[in-house]
């Protein structure tokens, strides 16, 4: 019995019209902001999209013909489901961050944005679901033609005299298609998630479970007494069956493929075929679903099979035999004259193809949109239509799809039972599974090892199994007999030997291994690039590579960038309004204000808020580089998707040539940083491609500097000199500078007489234009001037805007070239500086030691007397002087002397007081007469070098014991005498030398005894401080000459010298010190 | 009171990542061989047959785990998975 052809057209045709209703108001309710799909149970729903035909009615054939191992095709995500609330999670939130749209955009972007491995991925996916998509065909085909009782392709229309050949398979890929089209592709939106679809098949999910349920009971309860009853009938009636029905075949080398194949197989399509990534990773709008998905996805699946063994078992019992189980579902209720039974599973078996299949052609289709047709127009010359070349390249994929899958179909026929068929697709979805996981928790997971071991894999399964599945049927060829050329052990079915196994878990073991295996090795054996190490840690999660993702964003970023600036990118690929849309909501949420220049550690997310933005509409990978590209000012690599789409997009204000121009431009500006080259090639850059005739570039150091021709290009160049041409333009030099505008004269001829251009003229220029070149903000650089002897009217205002933008870039060049050049001068003098100090450094050293060889090495040995005289400066050089002047055996000269300040000046002074001096000491003078030639030889260079010094002049007669002696203002020598206390003051009257000329000095006699200690000192010693600023002073001196009254001399120098240092602590010395000690001995 | 300790302690050791890691190799051994093989026998218990009783119940009670599994989680902790790695 039959329902016959239009009425279940017209149920189907209802149906389908109701779910267009349903997608379309969960669209509305979306933009209302009130979204159905939001919430847990749709998101369960929508997995159920795993339930194709393939469970609808192939389950019921395979349950009918090889048993209870059916089962294992939902047991596997079962099992799987137990690991999503790690995995899934992971792999949503990774997918959200940057706007993944489909497995090949989320592999991709694990290992460094490969463009590559999106393509081999979308390739697999492409053919891996041909079969797929054949079986739902065939699947939907067989039922429509049970339905409605046509069982021949051919038909009777009433009123035609021929019978219509009806290609009913051609018609369903039609119209599935068109779906597809409809539901999925019709617009280029900028994000993925399809809420109408979602809502689509959710609904699909409700009505494919209430159909199997009710098909069940109505099989169970109704033609049956129940669960028992049915398998209590079959156990009687076929025992054989039941035993091999009921038990899981453990025989190896059978044809039937074995339970763990299909347990592996289907734990891995459960995430990994592209519809099912789409529904789990790409539609879901909240991680928390998948909480309840968990649990609620695997109910579903223990619902809609609990029903499938009794349909089995009972379509066997009906009907005799297991022909034909595959459409048990229809076809008892048809039997039993139940049309409604019937067309309601009718209905859920057209729920689970069209679902299947939109999802499926959406998924891929947008795969092959980013991954393989992109890459390829993006190396084309662009056009105007453009976008809608994009949308019908998106819509003609998702027409690849299915008629790949139609093909399919058409060749492999009625050879392969529906699972089988379903088996072929999953084993290539298991090609993904070492490279996702991989990248989810392996670190050392990279591109080449997933790149090799994915096509290892995806040729192995071609290999062993979608060719031989293609050949099967009738006869084996003898390719696939004996291998090819007759070499056995390239045998399709038994690679390398391999027997002994079924068709799917001998493909499945070779393509496994060579992928994991090849996935492993190159990972270990190859490095990682930095831009894979990069999305590393994004995928397995670790916070240090935050730090460093930043520093290589801001790395790249060299010039300021603006919020607008971003907003105009990704105007130019989503439509301003959006793009002023998204940008705002990010910039509220990260309280920024829209016209300020970001802030460096802002722009590492704005750059990733607009990776993932444009990732929606033109996929992870070309995101990244657009966003790239377009920060380095488009001078890196994949600049033409960024050209191409600037030209699309931005073609009304902006022509190809005006773009070529500018990417050129900010070539020239990036290769290198003399200006001067910049400048030149700039402006041949300009002269050739607008056809000028002369150009200019004056530029100025800065505003203390007047304008200096710094290029100058074009024909027929003059020297530069004054009363050249170009100086005429003068004033509007001057007036683009100061007000920061263009000045141009599209005709000179037109011009006033304000402004005399003769000269200008009689060069044949007609129009011409001074650009400013500056900074925003800051003040002109200088002037950017282009002239042209033939087009009138030249410089219209995209012409400017553009000549504007360049002279921006150019003043970026400048102020980056000046300020390497400032960079560079400070360096230069610093270095001088420090060239100078040590040499200085090495003088004053020099210096040093001469002064100290100035100084008397040892005191001259006289009878009776012991001396010793030290000197230690406070500096390198310093003021401080004491000499001895042996005049005869029994006299002897001691001066000590203190030039003021410790400067080389000083030095020199007390070099040459050394050099009067030792003239002085071979004639008789007395200590007076002495100290005022000096005073009056020296005067004169001291009040020359403002300076002055203080000296104490000694002669001692050993044979008299007398101390004569006179003082030019230097501290009082001390006398120590044995057994007295404290200590008397040598004073004599006089002036400081180089105060006058002149000066008398008063000269006295001390007579000696012996045990007497003179000792000579500079202020050094009395005025050293010690931390809390108190003077060394006079009494201590006494003290400590009392002390060490009857050590030797020498060592008292030592021991005064430590005591001073002592005093003063660890401060340096303040001043220069020196002593001499005269000790009298008999 | 009985039932209800002993979900409490059930819930408890369900929060444990360990416990899932467990439950599925678990899983995996009990639909697989030599594993299985105590069930695959053509025999039937109370009229179902002894491989498809056990599948079912099996089935069911997973469903079960994973259920109370789900609400032994918070409903804000949504990176269940985003404990500090070793």
């Amino acid at each position: 019995m039959t329902t016959g052809l239009l009425y279940v057209t017209t149920i189907a045709i209802t149906y389908t019209a109701l779910l267009f209703l349903i997608a379309w108001f969960a669209r509305r309710r979306s933009e209302e902001g009130k979204s159905l799909v939001n919430n847990p149970l749709v998101y369960s729903l929508s997995i159920a999209i795993y339930c194709t035909t393939w469970t609808f009615y192939g389950s019921v054939g395979k349950a009918a013909t090889s048993g209870i191992d059916f089962l294992m095709i939902y047991l596997g995500p079962t099992l799987t489901a137990f690991s999503w609330y790690f995995i899934l999670q992971r792999m949503i939130r990774i997918s959200k961050e940057s706007n993944v749209s489909s497995i090949a955009d989320f592999i991709s972007l694990r290992y460094g944005k490969s463009q590559l491995l999106g393509t081999l991925v979308t390739l697999i996916a492409t053919f891996g679901i041909m079969p797929y998509i054949a079986l739902q065909i065939k699947a939907f085909n067989t039922s429509f033609a049970l339905v409605s009782g046509i069982t021949r392709r051919t038909i009777l229309i009433p009123g035609t005299p021929e019978p219509l050949n009806l290609p009913s398979g051609l018609l369903l890929a039609i119209s599935l298609s068109v779906f597809g089209v409809i539901f999925g592709a019709r617009l280029l939106s900028s994000t993925e998630r399809h809420e109408g679809l979602i809502a689509a098949v959710a609904f699909e999910s409700l009505v494919k479970l209430v159909s199997l349920i009710g098909v069940g009971i109505f099989v169970t309860w109704g033609l049956f007494n129940g669960f028992s009853d049915i398998f209590e009938q079959f156990r009687g009636r076929f025992p054989e069956q039941f035993a091999h029905l009921m038990t899981l075949d453990t025989q190896t080398g059978s044809n039937d493929i074995p339970a763990s194949t299909m347990l592996l197989m289907s734990m891995g399509a459960i995430m990994l075929l592209p519809r099912q990534f789409h529904v789990m990773v790409v539609e879901n709008a909240d991680t928390r679903h998948v909480k309840t998905a968990m649990w609620l996805f695997p109910a579903y699946l223990f619902l809609i099979n609990l029903f499938i063994m009794p349909i089995a078992l009972g379509g066997i019992l009906l009907t005799g035999s297991p022909a034909g189980a595959d459409y048990f579902v229809i076809s008892l209720p048809l039997i039993h004259g139940n049309n409604s039974i019937a067309l309601l599973a009718f209905l859920g078996g057209l729920s689970a193809a069209a679902g299947m299949v939109m999802v499926e052609s959406v998924a891929i289709s947008t795969m092959l949109l980013n991954h393989l047709f992109m890459p390829i127009i993006v190396r084309i010359t662009p056009k105007q239509w453009f976008p809608v070349l994009l949308i019908n390249l998106k819509r003609f994929g998702i027409f690849v799809v299915v008629f790949m899958g139609y093909l399919y179909y058409l060749l492999v026929g009625d050879s392969f039972m529906l699972v089988n068929m379903g088996l072929i697709s999953f084993s290539a979805a298991m090609q993904f599974l070492p490279a996702i996981l991989g990248g989810l928790y392996w670190k050392r997971g990279n591109k080449s090892g997933a790149i090799c071991g994915m096509s290892l894999g995806f040729a192995a399964w071609g290999y062993t199994l979608l060719i031989p599945s293609l050949l099967t049927s009738p006869q084996l060829p003898p390719f696939l007999a004996n291998g090819p050329f007759g070499i056995a052990l390239l045998k399709p079915t038994a690679l390398f030997g391999l027997t002994g196994m079924d068709m799917w878990s001998h493909s499945l073991f070779w393509s496994m291994l060579l992928n994991i295996g090849a996935y492993l090795v190159c990972s270990l054996l190859l490095p990682q690039s930095e831009q894979e190490k990069e999305q590393v840690h994004r995928f397995i999660g670790s916070f240090e590579q935050e730090a460093k993702a930043y520093r290589a964003a801001t790395k790249r970023l060299s010039k300021p960038v603006t919020i607008p600036q971003f907003t105009v990118l990704l105007g130019k690929f989503i439509g301003k309004d959006e793009a002023r849309r998204t940008m705002e909501a990010y910039l509220r949420e990260r309280q920024l204000s829209s016209d300020s220049v970001v802030e460096e550690f802002e722009l590492p997310g704005l750059k990733r808020f607009v990776e993932r933005t444009l990732a929606g509409s033109v996929g992870a990978a070309a995101a990244g580089a657009i966003v790239d590209s377009y920060l380095s000012d488009m001078g890196s690599r994949m600049e033409s998707v960024y050209d191409i789409f600037s030209t699309v997009r931005t073609s009304l204000d902006q022509s190809r040539e005006a773009l070529f121009v500018r990417l050129k431009a900010s070539e020239i500006i990036n290769r290198t940083l003399d200006i001067q080259t910049i400048a030149d090639d700039l402006l041949q850059l300009l002269l050739k491609e607008f056809k000028l005739d002369a150009g200019l570039i004056q530029l100025r150091k800065n505003s203390d500097f007047p304008l200096a021709v710094i290029s100058y290009q074009g024909a027929n160049r003059h020297p530069i000199m004054p009363g050249h041409w170009y100086l005429e333009s003068d004033p509007y030099f001057k007036m683009a500078m100061i007000d920061q505008r263009t000045h141009l004269v599209n005709d000179l001829r037109q011009l006033d007489g304000t402004v005399t251009m003769d000269k200008t003229k009689e060069e044949g220029f007609v129009s011409f234009a001074h650009v400013p070149i500056f900074r925003e903000g800051e003040e002109c650089l200088g002037v950017l001037s282009v002239y042209s002897k033939e087009i009138v009217g030249l410089f219209t205002e995209e012409f400017i805007s553009l000549l504007t933008s360049l002279a921006g870039q150019l003043a970026q060049a400048a102020r980056l070239v000046g300020e390497m050049e400032a960079r560079e001068a400070t360096r230069r003098t610093m270095l001088q500086a420090q060239l100078e100090k040590t040499r200085l450094m090495r003088d004053m050293e020099i210096a040093q030691q001469i002064q100290h060889s100035l100084l008397p090495e040892a005191p001259p040995d006289i009878f009776g007397i012991e001396l010793a005289g030290r000197c230690i400066p406070a500096t390198h050089v310093g003021g401080d002087y004491y000499d001895f002047f042996k005049r005869d055996d029994q006299t002897i000269d001691l001066v000590i002397a203190d030039v003021s300040g410790h400067s080389v000046g000083a030095a020199l002074i007390m070099a040459e007081v050394r050099t009067l001096l030792q003239a002085q000491a071979s004639h008789a003078a007395s200590p007076s007469v002495i100290l005022t030639s000096l005073n009056n030889q020296l005067y004169a260079d001291l009040t020359r070098a403002e300076l002055f010094i203080t000296m104490f002049y000694a002669r001692y007669n050993a044979a008299t014991a007398r101390l004569s002696f006179a003082n030019a203002g230097h501290n009082r020598p001390l006398v120590h005498r044995p057994g007295e206390d404290g200590c008397r003051e040598l004073d004599a009257e006089g002036l400081i030398l180089g105060i006058k000329q002149n000066v008398v000095f008063e000269e006295e006699t001390i007579t000696l005894t012996a045990g007497d200690l003179i000792f000579f000192h500079t202020d050094g010693i009395p005025e050293a401080m010690d931390k809390s600023g108190e003077f060394y002073g006079t009494e201590r001196i006494c003290h400590t000459l009392s002390v060490v009254a009857d050590k030797p001399a020498e060592q008292i120098t030592d021991l005064f010298y430590e005591q001073v240092q002592q005093f003063s602590g660890e401060k340096a010395l303040q001043d220069d010190i020196s002593m001499v000690i005269l000790k009298i001995l008999t | 009171m009985f039932w209800r300790s002993t979900r409490h302690r059930l819930m408890k050791r369900l929060q444990l990542r360990e416990s899932w890691i467990i439950f599925f190799i678990l899983g995996n051994v009990m639909i697989n061989f030599p594993f299985l093989k105590i069930f695959n026998q053509p025999i039937s218990i109370m009229g179902f047959p002894l491989l498809f009783l056990y599948f079912t119940l099996g089935w069911a009670i997973s469903i079960g785990v994973i259920y109370l599994f789900t609400q032994t989680t918070e409903p804000d902790h949504q990176h269940g998975e985003e404990r500090p790695h070793p």
